[in-house]
């Protein structure tokens, strides 16, 4: 946006230049003369005022950036103690889908304290490049260390797109990365495509998942995104490796940390909803907390877990770890069972990634059935017994 | 201590929010506008600290006028001072701006009170775009340490010692002041205002800032958009219960399930 600049000095007498405007845009404040609110932009007082009185100054341009010099798509390799996170290798799936678009790079950044073994195992993904920091320093996610080693990669190797799956690392460390490089960064996106220019769209959801935003950093270098785990398909592995390992260094002396990590605490030993194959989840429908005996049954029977929406972990019948949805965990299981389940939109936006849903409701109305790929309208009290038994037959039980 | 809470004043976030299909905005008309729970959860544990260890709370937003209710709300439920950054465009800023807007308003109001702050608390994220990233960037924008998803926070010597939740667990860290930390949900929930202390924080002051004028954003919106509608499932009638289970075994099987 353009603005005026008033210059006192210039002016010979106020009310002479303040007449001029017809918009009764510049007044009088403590003897200046001011511009408010109600200018057009006319620049009538540029023109006729008293010769450099007003000045119109216009913003300056920002020079475009030199794309060609941005090039490749980047991953972070997201690890604790070496033991690579999957959503890792959904993004460099993702990375080589989109590099294809351009014909660049795929490389993947790696840091951590004793790791440059377990950086072999990334080779079986399709990366082109695997860079390695293996540093004492590095040996617990330290947002400052990890921030500048982060900084010397892209300023080493200027990648047009970086991708960081958004953990709790990753959720930190991509906004102060972004920070640092002064470059747009957008978070959790769901939807993510490459343009020939490289410039990278990028789709989000907000207000819980009921709107999404499209965007796009279109004058600025790395572009930055961070993915939910289990939003992106994971490539096979290959059993054969490609790409190289570059192991790459920096002085000590710049991983200084005003942060300390004194200790971890596990949360106690348990499966994670989000790993696995079969959830069946449990929503207001279930009358009757030792009615989740059932539930859990049908999980046991087909190897997975029972999970639950909102208000069953505010009762108490489950905790809140085993909540789905906004609010809790998001999950893609190859087959999730909803008993119950109403389907809020905040509960939907956790879970309808999944490969196959099938909702079981009384309700023929219920929202569920809009995000279900299979709607079995019923009462769940006959049909689970039902279904039990059946797979039992089919397991010889 | 000196303890900053900045705030963000978002739409209701139990009422469902769903794109205007003329203007292709969220349509917000008549949704009560009310203090992001992440940042109502930093200000109890502000309240908290300062209860157990003595200092003062100051919140700090950026919005309009109308956000000045909600910063009177943060008043009755512990802040002791409140500052507006006044700018009606607030919402058309990148994360990135709202904290350069609010390293700014930080600057002015140290030099206001003539103190520095000590811990400045976010909340994690916000409940209508939810980036989770303001904190973060205002850490790097500052250069000041931060820690993110924070459920704990307690004096120790020399500095301040936090909890993290992290998908495995919990690190206990240490780290030096002035510091920047995103609040995660804790385990206990947020005061309610008592009558007495509402009418207290009507009288109080709100001191307005200005903002930062010409900022730059680093990313664009090109544009708003509906969720992609899935095609409609299959649906399997329940009067036949033996056929409806026969169908979910074919189901289970066809998804590799067994």
């Amino acid at each position: 946006m353009a603005r005026l600049v008033v210059h006192q000095e210039r002016i010979p007498d106020n009310q002479e230049l303040i007449k001029i405007c017809p918009f009764g845009a510049l007044e009088e404040q403590d003897g200046n003369v001011v511009v408010n609110a109600a200018c057009k932009m006319c620049r009538l007082c540029v023109k006729r005022g008293p010769a450099g009185a007003v000045e119109y100054v216009e913003d300056e341009k920002k020079p475009e950036i030199n794309k060609e010099e941005w090039k490749g798509i980047a991953v972070y390799a997201d690890h604790v103690d070496g033991v690579i996170h999957p959503v890792t290798f959904e993004l460099i799936g993702k990375a080589k889908e989109m590099a294809a678009v351009t014909g660049q790079e795929v490389s993947v950044l790696f840091m951590g304290k004793d790791i440059r073994e377990k950086s072999e195992e990334i080779l079986h993904y399709g990366a082109d490049k695997v860079y390695v920091y293996d540093k004492e320093e590095l040996e617990r996610f330290k947002i400052e260390p990890y921030t500048e080693v982060f900084e010397d990669f892209i300023r080493r190797n200027k990648p047009s797109s970086i991708l960081v799956g958004a953990t709790t690392v990753g959720r930190q460390l991509a906004p102060r990365v972004a920070a640092r490089m002064k470059t747009g960064l957008t978070a959790d996106c769901t939807i993510l495509e490459m343009n020939e220019n490289s410039d990278l769209s990028q789709i989000r959801p907000a207000f819980g998942g009921n709107i999404m935003a499209h965007i796009k950093t279109p004058n600025h270098r790395p572009q930055i995104a961070t993915v939910r785990y289990k939003i992106m398909n994971a490539p096979a592995r290959s059993d054969s490796k490609s790409g190289e390992i570059v192991t790459c260094d920096i002085p000590k002396e710049n991983l200084l940390s005003h942060v300390e990590v004194l200790d971890i605490l596990p949360k106690e030993k348990e499966s994670f909803i989000e790993n696995s194959d079969v959830l069946i989840v449990a929503g207001r429908g279930v009358k009757k907390e030792e009615d989740l005996s059932m539930l859990n049954e049908l999980a046991d029977l087909l190897g997975g877990q029972v999970a639950c929406t909102r208000p069953m972990a505010e009762s108490g019948w489950l905790d809140a770890k085993y909540q789905i949805g906004l609010s809790g965990r998001t999950v893609r299981p190859k087959l999730i069972i909803t008993c119950g389940v109403s389907g809020a939109i905040q509960f939907v936006a956790g879970m309808n990634h999944s490969d196959t849903i099938f909702a079981i409701n009384n309700d023929p109305k219920a929202p569920i059935f809009k995000s279900a790929h299979y709607c079995l309208v019923g009462d769940l009290y006959e049909i689970l017994p039902k279904l039990i038994a059946r797979v039992k037959e089919k397991e010889g039980m | 201590m000196e303890l900053l809470v900045c705030i963000k004043q978002v739409p209701d976030d139990s009422v469902e929010i769903s794109l205007d299909p003329v203007s292709k905005t969220p349509a917000l008309q008549g949704v009560t506008p009310v203090v992001n729970a992440f940042d109502t959860y930093a200000l109890e544990m502000a309240a908290r600290l300062k209860e157990a260890h003595g200092g003062e709370i100051t919140v700090v937003s950026i919005g309009g006028e109308d956000v000045k209710n909600s910063l009177k709300n943060c008043l009755a439920v512990g802040a002791d001072n409140a500052y507006l950054v006044k700018e009606e465009a607030a919402f058309s800023h990148d994360p990135a701006g709202i904290a350069k807007t609010l390293k700014k308003a930080i600057g002015e109001i140290e030099k206001d009170r003539g103190k520095p702050f000590d811990l400045i608390f976010c909340g994690k994220e916000s409940t209508d775009y939810a980036s989770s990233q303001v904190g973060l960037f205002l850490g790097e924008e500052s250069s000041l340490p931060v820690a993110a998803n924070v459920i704990s926070v307690e004096p120790v010597e020399g500095g301040i010692k936090l909890k993290q939740e992290t998908e495995e667990g919990y690190r206990v860290m240490e780290a030096a002041l002035p510091c920047v930390v995103t609040i995660q949900k804790p385990n206990y929930d947020p005061r309610y205002p008592t009558i007495k202390s509402k009418m207290a924080a009507r009288k109080k002051e709100i001191t307005e800032l200005s903002p930062i004028e010409n900022l730059e954003s680093q990313f664009k919106v090109l544009q708003i958009l509906e969720p992609p509608k899935r095609a409609a499932g299959v649906k399997i009638k329940g009067d036949n219960i033996q056929e409806a289970v026969t169908e979910a075994m074919s189901v289970m099987t066809k998804a590799r399930i067994f």
